[in-house]
């Protein structure tokens, strides 16, 4: 994806948030002309009574002192009220927009050619964390409006007292961002990179490792491990106190300084006016610097945002499905081929193997000689193995990916379950499936006695019952038994297993036989199984041996 | 150190009491012509403006370092818990690693500008309205007065503000586990092409966390406003009082007059003295991150910390299962009772799903025991010294990404090059290296991608040879391997398991009739 094509999305993505962010927009500009507004005329207001009250009863009285003891407060309240509807809008908005963002991605990767190469923990990292760098981006959109009011309301107020002040003073504004603009991406960019990729590879690594705490505690490994990480730790931590420090340098020295230099510059300037309107100049003045805060902390969140933007243009980055195009296979006839020798050495009669709509193959070869490789690849999870498959005489790799995938149920060998029930699992083949069906389909693969005995008599059992995170409390062969009822629950023309049966005893094992058998009787779908264990593989009609080639086929 | 920042914000008020003073002396002078020593007051106005400045930059450097040295000591708390996590009580592995590394960085703005603020926010304003008090004792009462509707606003928002801060926490850490977790099952939902379905779950999930969040900023945003309005109400107030002092028009008998310099003092100040409340309030949804973040990170206290038992397995123990019972919250198996002798190997046979892999785990700790206990050398208590000192080979054999050798090396870090290469070679694993072309430097990915089940079997095995262990716990270590090579590993087993204690959960047949002892589990 371009960066041109994350732009898009993100547009689309604020398109219904706009009325929201308008309405950020607009309390901004308020909440900052109040401000300056507020100091200024308070200034005024102290001044011009003090010089009254010097000036006797005659001048106190022609002081009017209600409207701007009113217009003080009522701009307070103004003033929170405005600033509130900024910081909660912009957030609202920004943040919908996002979550909107965030969905779009994920499925973007589901459009990836090769769903495989995706690590989780990189993934999640650009899913969660680069996506929130983008917040930044939105919350601070109202920001400009707010420097806008602010500084044009100060200038003018400070116009009143001296125009050579007011000049001055909008050279110093527009010195501030100048200033930010330059120096933001030197000080800036580097700490923000640094710091987005060490939070992505501490993700990354504490995924892949915590994946593996048996091995972890059964070899003491947790010290080594965490010597490791907290290098990551390290590196974050330095690149978040550097970025930090840029940030403060920039914030804090420009918009601090900025206040004192142009309160010191507008009094000396204004050297002509009358003391209120010079004391008004003051704290106008003040207070438009301060309205650009917002403005120069957007300007210096560029970087985190640019890094955000950079990270998640290289998820997108992958070869998606395209969604038009290739030839529609049907799934009449599968050809797969074979290596011209046999993995135990020997020469192979032949280069392929066919089979037709409803036939049953086995496939056997010795452990490593390919088999899931080549079903994966049938199934079109592994695109780039797919050289010499053909389905309904056409290669593979000229058919549509989604209509090849929509051909095959596939219960793969490491029985990839989701961290949910097992009814959740079960429906990751269909939408709508009725609990009848899915107990069918558990009859089938001769799991639904486990799956009553799971969690009986708690609210959360059978269908219920949490299988835990990717099925981590269920045992090895009920794994397998649940990926292969959900592979029945899918309506395909072609099943595709690969070692269901591991794991089961051998009592078990023959009533699997015979009720697959009844189901493909059944449902008249084709079979292709991997199996290392004779007594399944008696299903199958067809046998293919990579480690005896000469007699394939028969 | 952890006060200095607090100092420093105190130094910043100070600063502020001199910018007001400067301006306000300024003002004075001009209305009683002293105009003349007017630029040496707006040079000292600068000066001090840019002292402040650097204060402010300082504060903000000391709490970035207070804050990494206190998430290093969660960090300390939390990773071992979630690294050694066992798999069956994790809800999602994804949520434990949104704990351990994005709940940590959560506390970031907590100690970084919460803490420092929350003292400064009491000690700063307190100096300012005693700065304030000599000219104007009145203004400073007001100053002083609205501090307690500040006060009693803050803490009413922050009740409710906890609660719907830790459900955006939870929410949070599930949607960091759906992401994790569908990316790892990414073929098989590709595969039913359940892409559509599952794509609108996580929208939903994205949504919720979404809307929980808006609610927590809410909250923070009102706490926000209420102290904001107050601010701005006593400012106005402020003003209003001087400026009416000044008119001499105060509907009370004052017990002050003001001048023009004393009242601008005041009035610049008054902003000030509420500025480091209204830091505060801005640092409130720090605050309430943090907190949420430290409730949940709370919960791993004392899960991850290791035995002070030094001891270590020298000989091959004996283990007795005392009518063992493991408890998953909602799942029983056992009680089981057996004997594996010292230095022989044991064959746990039993129907699938019934309990052998748990049975292996709890040797481990990594399932719970309710009832019974598991007893090593005879010794109660004395399981806790086993981690690290066993050979493993679980069911699902995990993967770093890095080298073969690197994925080997796990087992024992020191080992050298030869070292692991010579236990690859005895379990098989040579074929592979030399197939690839590539030797140990053989590259995997986090899914061992490229491995046949039976070569992760073999990586699995080489780490326990590597190991070099008393006792060996293997779940199924024939499993998706061909009858050949199930025999093959069954003879390695025989061979390098001479003289230890082995435990194996297996349904080979085969393999259970080598070993010295069979036990039958129903």
């Amino acid at each position: 994806m371009k960066q041109a094509d994350l732009e898009n999305m993100l547009k689309e993505a604020i398109g219904p948030q706009r009325a929201t962010l308008r309405g950020a927009m607009a309390s901004a500009a308020v909440a900052a002309l109040v401000s300056v507004l507020l100091l200024g005329v308070s200034g005024w207001f102290l001044t011009g009574a003090a010089i009254a009250g010097l000036g006797g009863v005659a001048a106190v009285q022609a002081f009017n002192y209600l409207l701007p003891s009113a217009g003080i407060r009522l701009m307070a309240i103004l003033r929170t009220v405005s600033r509130y509807g900024e910081r909660y809008c912009g957030h609202r908005a920004a943040l919908l927009a996002l979550a909107t963002v965030r969905g779009r991605l994920f499925t973007h990767i589901m459009r990836a050619r090769d769903v495989r190469a995706f690590s989780a923990g990189d993934a999640v990292s650009r899913l969660v964390q680069d996506i929130s760098a983008l917040e930044d981006r939105l919350v601070r959109k109202p920001a400009l409006p707010a420097a806008l009011a602010g500084g044009v309301s100060g200038i003018a107020l400070t116009a009143l007292a001296s125009l050579w002040a007011a000049a001055a003073l909008a050279l110093l504004l527009l010195v501030i961002l100048l200033i930010t603009k330059r120096f933001s991406p030197i000080l800036l960019d580097r700490p923000a990179q640094n710091m987005a990729d060490a939070l992505g590879r501490l993700r990354t690594e504490m995924v892949g490792y915590a994946q593996a705490s048996p091995e972890i505690v059964a070899y003491g490994m947790a010290p080594a491990i965490q010597v490791v990480l907290e290098k990551d730790a390290d590196d974050l931590d330095a690149a978040r106190l550097q970025l930090a420090r840029g940030e403060a340098l920039i914030a804090n020295g420009l918009l601090t300084m900025g206040a004192g230099l142009a309160m010191a510059g507008v009094m000396a300037l204004s050297d002509g006016a009358s003391l209120p309107l010079r004391v008004l100049a003051v704290l106008a003045s003040a207070g438009a610097v301060e309205s650009l805060g917002g403005l120069v902390r957007g300007i210096m969140r560029d970087a985190v945002v640019r890094t955000g933007l950079a990270r998640l243009e290289a998820l997108g980055g992958t070869e998606i499905v395209s969604a038009e195009g290739g030839f529609r296979p049907r799934g009449q006839s599968i050809t797969l081929p074979l290596p011209a020798l046999s993995s135990s050495g020997a020469q192979g009669s032949r280069e392929s193997v066919t089979i037709e709509a409803g036939q049953r193959l086995g496939i056997v070869g010795h452990s490593g000689c390919g088999k899931t490789r080549l079903v994966e690849a049938l199934a079109g999870l592994r695109p780039e193995d797919a050289a010499g498959i053909r389905i309904d005489g056409e290669p593979l790799s000229a058919c549509s990916l989604d209509d090849v995938r929509a051909l095959f149920a596939l219960s793969p060998q490491d029985a990839a379950l989701l961290s949910g029930t097992v009814a959740d699992n079960l429906r990751v083949a269909q939408a709508g499936l009725s609990d009848d069906l899915l107990w069918e389909a558990l009859e089938t693969a001769c799991l639904a006695d486990d799956v009553r005995a799971m969690g009986a008599g708690s609210e959360h059992g059978g269908l219920d019952h949490w299988v835990g995170d990717g099925g981590a409390r269920l045992s090895g062969g009920q794994k397998k038994r649940l990926s292969l009822a959900r592979a029945l629950l899918v309506d395909r023309p072609w099943l595709l297993l690969d070692e269901p049966s591991e794991g089961l005893d051998r009592e078990t094992e023959a009533l699997l036989l015979t009720r697959l058998d009844e189901w493909l009787n059944k449902n008249g779908a084709g079979l292709i199984l991997i199996s290392h264990r004779p007594a399944l593989l008696a299903l199958c009609s067809e046998m293919l041996d990579f480690d005896d080639l000469s007699g394939a086929n028969n | 150190m952890k006060r200095a920042s607090s100092f420093v914000w105190l130094a910043d008020a100070a600063c502020a009491v001199a910018l007001a003073a400067c301006l306000a002396a300024s003002a004075q002078w001009v209305l009683s012509g002293q105009g003349e020593r007017i630029p040496l007051l707006l040079s000292g106005l600068c000066l001090i403006a840019g002292v402040r400045a650097l204060i402010q930059i300082i504060a903000v450097h000391i709490g970035e370092k207070d804050a990494r040295s206190a998430k290093a000591g969660w960090r300390r708390l939390i990773w071992p818990a979630v690294l050694e996590s066992p798999p069956g009580d994790r809800r999602m592995l994804g949520e434990a690693v949104a704990d351990a590394v994005d709940r940590v960085e959560d506390l970031d703005g907590y100690y970084a500008n919460f803490r420092p603020l929350r003292f400064a926010a009491v000690a700063a304003p307190l100096l300012i309205a005693l700065a304030a008090a000599p000219a104007s004792i009145i203004a400073s009462a007001i100053m002083v007065g609205t501090l307690i509707p500040f006060a009693f606003g803050m803490a009413l928002a922050g009740t409710a503000a906890a609660r719907a801060a830790r459900r955006q926490m939870d929410a949070l850490g599930r949607l960091s586990g759906l992401f994790v977790d569908r990316v790892r099952a990414l073929p098989v939902i590709v595969g039913f092409g359940a892409q559509d379905r599952v794509g609108r779950h996580l929208s939903d999930a994205t949504r919720d966390v979404a809307e929980r969040t808006i609610s927590v900023l809410r909250i923070a945003f009102l706490s926000s406003a209420v102290m904001e309005f107050f601010a701005a109400l006593s400012v106005a107030l402020v003003a209003v009082y001087c400026g009416f002092n000044l008119l001499g028009l105060l509907p009370f008998p004052a017990p002050e007059t003001l001048t023009l310099g004393e009242a601008l003092f005041v009035l610049i100040l008054a902003p000030e003295f509420y500025l480091p409340m209204r830091r505060l309030a801005a640092a409130y949804h720090d605050k309430q991150t943090g907190e949420a973040a430290m409730e949940r990170l709370r919960s791993y206290e004392g899960a991850g910390e290791a035995p002070a038992t030094p001891a270590k397995l020298s000989s091959p123990p004996e283990l007795r299962f005392d009518a063992v019972k493991i408890a998953y919250e909602d799942v029983n198996i056992g009680p089981f009772s057996f004997t594996v002798p010292a230095g022989e190997m044991t064959a746990l046979c039993a129907p699938s799903g019934f309990g052998k892999s748990s049975l292996l785990h709890a040797v481990l700790g990594l399932a719970t025991v309710s009832e019974g206990r598991v007893v090593l050398d005879g010794e109660d208590g004395h399981l806790a010294i086993l981690p690290g000192h066993v050979g493993w080979a679980g069911q699902s054999v995990a993967f770093i990404p890095g080298s073969l050798a690197d994925n080997i090396r796990l087992a024992r870090p020191d080992a050298d090059d030869a070292a692991v290469e010579h236990a690859a070679r005895l379990v098989g694993l040579g074929w592979l290296m030399d197939a690839r072309g590539q030797g140990a430097g053989l590259h995997l990915d986090h899914r061992g991608s490229g491995l046949s089940g039976g070569e992760r079997r073999r990586v699995a095995l080489a780490r326990v040879v590597l190991r070099d262990a008393p006792l060996w716990l293997l779940d199924e270590p024939t499993a998706d391997l061909d009858a050949a090579s199930a025999a093959e590993i069954g003879a390695l087993l025989t061979e390098l398991g001479r003289g230890r204690t082995i435990l194996l959960a297996t349904h080979n047949d085969l393999l259970a009739a080598q070993a010295d002892h069979r036990v039958v589990l129903s």
